[in-house]
């Protein structure tokens, strides 16, 4: 290369351009360092293949360079900030060691302390970074604690001021609100008119309680201070002891499970906590059951011989009464028989035998004295005694009879029975089968007519019985003559009548006495005619007149008194 | 007859020989000590023979070494290796030979020797534990009807305020325990009590979303504190400024101006209930701690978060700022619960461990007493300054309640640091007092 431009003819002009650029665009071009520019060596135009424009120098003043295809940021146009990249620079300190809390730093106010190195987890003794005096621990002097509370004095009032000012309502508009007066001279004179105008200009009176017009909106908070370095070790795993510690059996209910698991029976038994506590039962309740039952006891001791000792005072008594009763009918009889009372070991030897046959000896006794109505007294006794054994023995023999025979009685009773009558010949039960169905029902013509039509309502358009049935035979409406039985009424004319009348149907001949008193009436003639009674024929007038008397009606004395007055009478009657 | 009596030589010289060796050790002699020459020789030998693979760590684990694992600086690698004189000759003349470049320490960490990080953990610095006397149940006030779940001593020390699940907020004498007054108002349980130093006002939160200011002089509900969306679970006064600080189940703190009732904060940024909020007055002024085991320390001044603490794995309940020291405790449930934290920057200074349980409150005092109650009723104190326990209680719920309710919600030391308050599920207050001898 050099001895080619040692060949070549010396250049006639010398071209203004560094060395640089001859480097990157002519690299032929034979390195001269005469003259040394500071400008930017852009290569010429249509030389520009392969150049980059990357600093802001190489535009010079002026635009892009639309040849070169490339990003071009003149003026630092449309360039990205670049400073907002997450890589940091690597630092290093004095010594040549690696600054690796820069990262922590980086963010941070600078004169926020962060502690983010081993030596910060060191205690203060044992670091070596330290002089003695770094390990004392002097409170600050009066002074600095003088300084350092009027410099937050002052910044915190600042604060406050400012608070309170907010706080308070700052410009209180005037009432009148404040006046100006402006001469106002139009500047168009149009020759007429006003030349000068005064205006008044005042402010408008503001509703201090006016709502803002205008929206504040709230600006979002700033990102917070990115975390300080943790310096304590990770939380430790829990250890399958600890898990199991802390593991918390699910809930089992024994009255609810939503889902419907399916749980096995230990734990369903286990739920409901019963195994869990141990049942302790206060010992008074055992006290107090076993009080009870001393009690229990002891008042039915007590009751059983309270009993017993009633029981013995009863018999003592009725001993006692019967004594007594003993020997008052024993006065008695002797006072009717007008003995004297006698002595009373004898006494009572008669009055026991005397009670040996009380009953029976009763009539024996008094047999000499008794007097006739005595005797007809007890005979009226005993025949009642008999009438009422008979009766008790029927009532006795009806209780004791079977459910068929005592329908039978009943039946007998209400007169329904008429098995006798059948034994008598007087009634005939009905015989064959055919008989039982009613013959009535039978060859009903509505029934044998076609059931055709629906809309024929011919259901009752034919007599109920009718035809050859035997209701026809039963029921023969005899009055209507106007039905068509013209047999009626003997056909209705007077012989006829007549005739009907006089037809002895039974053939009981001429009646010869007739009704009593019949004979005395006067051939009637006719029909009956009957007259108005104007009579008392209830004894109502009667009745009616009574009571105003105001008589008592249940004071008659024909009405006999007493049952046994009665029976006595009809006993009398009887004899 | 005496040659037979004799003992024999061997053994005596034997003997003879180490108490010459043993008396004239203590002042050496050029003649008596060994060659230091052929000395080095062994020790080279021995360390090219035995420990060649040794000399330094694989690479791997140096890598791994270089940046983390607590070490020593240089200069108390002395102090470590502190022992006979002999040895400390024999490192030194190791030192001399190992020709192993010592890696310079970093911003970070350096020293990079797995012998000695192990070494160091087992020499650290040791502070002894001061001495406390231990702690005695002295008083058991009964009268609320519901869960005790807040307690606030009075700044005069005259009396203290609980608040209860019964809604109550009852005044009781500190020194005899008798009921001074009952305030009723809130509807839901009192979660947050404070007595203002500066102000004859009473402040209080519930779960009823509300936060009042009670005037002391007339007894009566003065202020609300109207904004938070949920029941509010904590509340702190700031105790220089007019400034109260609540915080509740809707995951944010808010700082109110006293006076004006306005709220000048909304401290947002837990992703969970905010359990407790503690204030002191140089910064962080605000700590939270929330459900989302992450301890936050705030600047006041501009409402945002400062630091973030996610050391804790489980949600934190409690915080408790120590009066003089510039350090504060946090404690949650689990293992490792409780820890110390440094001010204002918040680093990591201790656990207390020991108390395995959730832990429900937390309070120290300025003698360095440090009490944690947990929800199963066990008590520690701790001391506060190295985190040893020196006591551990267990909560006595009063006779007729249930076993489970043996459970601390609150607790708080008096002004004097003497007595312990703490409130329990058992519906009682319980003073606890240092046993003095």
């Amino acid at each position: 290369m050099a001895a080619l431009a040692a060949l070549l003819p010396k250049p006639v002009y010398e071209t203004v351009i560094s060395d640089d650029e001859e480097d990157i665009v002519r690299p032929s071009a034979p390195a001269q360092q005469q003259i040394i520019s500071t400008r930017i060596p852009v290569p010429p135009y249509g030389q520009r293949r392969g150049w980059k424009p990357t600093r802001p120098e190489d535009y010079g003043d002026g635009g892009a360079y639309p040849e070169c295809h490339v990003a071009q940021y003149p003026l630092e146009m449309g360039r990205k900030k670049a400073s907002s990249g997450n890589t940091l620079a690597l630092q290093v300190d004095s010594e040549g060691n690696i600054r690796y809390d820069a990262i922590a730093h980086q963010g941070q106010r600078p004169d926020k302390l962060i502690q983010s190195q081993f030596k910060d987890l060191v205690p203060l003794l044992h670091r070596k970074d330290l002089e003695d005096s770094d390990r004392l621990m002097e409170r600050p002097s009066e002074e600095e604690v003088q300084a350092t509370a009027d410099k937050t004095r002052a910044a915190l009032e600042k604060l406050v001021n400012g608070k309170i000012k907010a706080a308070q309502p700052k410009n209180v508009p005037d009432s009148q609100g404040k006046t100006s007066f402006i001469r106002y001279t139009p500047g168009q004179q149009n020759g007429d008119g006003l030349k000068q105008r005064i205006i008044k200009m005042s402010e408008i009176v503001e509703d201090p309680l006016e709502p803002p017009r205008f929206k504040h909106k709230k600006i979002p908070r700033g990102p917070p201070s990115p975390p300080p370095p943790v310096l304590r070790s990770p939380p430790r795993k829990a250890t399958a002891a600890e898990q199991k510690e802390w593991m918390i059996p699910p809930c089992i209910s024994n009255w609810k499970n939503n889902k419907g698991f399916t749980i096995p029976l230990d734990k369903r038994l286990a739920a409901d906590g019963r195994g869990l506590q141990d049942v302790h039962i206060n010992d008074n309740f055992a006290k107090f059951s076993e009080a009870l039952f001393v009690a229990d006891r002891h008042a039915r001791e007590e009751v059983r011989q309270r009993s017993l000792m009633q029981q013995k005072l009863m018999q003592k008594e009725k001993a006692s009464k019967e004594e007594n009763l003993r020997m008052l009918a024993q006065r008695a009889r002797e006072e009717r028989g007008g003995v004297a009372p006698k002595p009373t070991a004898q006494g009572q030897a008669a009055m026991k035998a005397s009670l040996a046959n009380y009953g029976s000896d009763s009539d024996s006794d008094s047999d000499s004295n008794d007097s006739a109505e005595d005797e007809d007294a007890r005979r009226i006794r005993d025949e009642m005694r008999q009438e009422k054994r008979r009766e008790r023995e029927r009532e006795m023999r009806m209780n004791n009879m079977g459910a068929e025979q005592r329908a039978k009685q009943l039946a007998r009773q209400q007169n329904r029975d008429i098995s006798e009558k059948v034994a008598l010949g007087l009634a005939k039960p009905t015989l064959s089968k055919e008989s039982m169905l009613d013959s009535r029902l039978f060859n009903q013509e509505s029934l044998s007519g076609s059931f055709a039509d629906d809309d024929t309502y011919n259901l009752y358009d034919k007599p109920l019985f009718h035809g050859s049935t035997a209701a026809a035979a039963i029921y023969k409406a005899r009055g209507n003559i106007s039905e068509g039985n013209d047999d009626s009424f003997g056909g209705g004319t007077d012989e006829g009548i007549g005739k009907a009348l006089d037809n002895d149907r039974f053939g009981l001949g001429q009646v010869r006495v007739g009704f009593e008193g019949a004979n005395e009436q006067e051939v009637r003639e006719g029909p009956v005619q009957f007259e108005k009674d104007t009579g008392d024929v209830f004894g109502l007038n009667q009745f009616l007149d009574e009571a105003k008397t105001g008589k008592k009606r249940g004071l008659d004395t024909v009405a006999g008194g007493s049952r046994k007055r009665q029976q006595l009478e009809k006993v009398s009657e009887r004899e | 007859m005496s040659a037979a009596a004799l003992p024999p030589l061997e053994p005596l010289f034997n003997i003879n020989g180490k108490r010459t060796r043993s008396v004239f050790a203590s002042c050496p002699d050029a003649g008596f000590k060994d060659e230091e020459k052929s000395a080095r020789l062994r020790l080279a030998v021995k360390i090219h023979d035995e420990y060649r693979d040794f000399k330094e760590l694989p690479s791997a684990l140096l890598s791994q070494q270089a940046h983390v694992g607590p070490s020593r600086p240089k200069e108390q690698r002395k102090l470590i290796t502190a022992g006979a004189s002999a040895d400390a000759e024999t490192s030194r003349m190791i030192a001399k030979i190992d020709n192993t470049p010592v890696s310079q320490p970093s911003t970070f960490m350096s020293s990079s020797k797995l012998s000695q990080a192990l070494t160091l953990h087992k020499t650290t610095r040791t502070v002894k534990p001061t001495y406390h006397p231990p702690w005695k149940l002295a008083r058991v006030i009964s009268g609320h009807l519901g869960w005790v779940r807040s307690v606030a001593v009075e700044p005069g020390n005259k009396w203290f305020a609980t608040g209860a699940g019964d809604r109550v907020i009852k005044i009781w004498d500190l020194a005899s325990g008798e009921l001074k007054l009952s305030l009723t108002g809130h509807i839901s349980t009192v979660r947050g009590l404070a007595v203002s130093p500066r102000h004859p006002y009473l402040f209080s939160c519930g779960e009823d979303k509300m936060v009042k200011c009670w005037d002391l002089e007339a007894n009566k509900v003065i202020r609300h504190y109207h904004g938070h969306l949920s029941g509010v679970y904590s509340l702190s006064l700031h105790p220089t400024l007019d400034v109260l600080v609540t915080a509740g189940r809707d995951a944010s703190a808010r700082v109110w101006d006293m006076r004006t009732k306005a709220q000048i904060h909304v401290l947002s940024g837990h992703t969970g209930t905010v359990a407790d909020v503690k204030c002191q007055e140089s910064d962080p002024q605000v700590i939270t701690g929330s459900m989302d085991s992450t301890v936050r320390l705030w600047d006041l001044a501009a409402g945002k978060t400062m630091v973030t603490l996610t050391h804790h794995k489980k949600s934190i309940r409690s915080l408790a700022i120590h009066p003089t020291e510039y350090s504060f405790a946090s404690g949650s449930a689990g293992g490792n619960n409780i820890k110390k934290w440094k001010c204002p920057e918040g680093t990591f200074v201790f656990n207390f461990s020991g108390h395995n349980a959730i832990i429900n409150t937390l309070s120290v005092n300025a003698e360095g007493v440090f009490f944690s109650g947990g929800d199963n009723g066990t008590l520690t104190l701790w001391d506060y300054n190295t985190g040893t326990p020196f006591q551990n209680m267990d909560d006595i719920p009063q006779p007729g309640s249930l076993e489970a309710e043996a459970g601390v919600f609150c607790s708080t030391f008096d002004m004097t640091g003497t007595r312990l308050i703490t409130g329990g599920a058992d519906k009682t207050i319980k003073v606890y007092a240092e046993q003095s001898q």
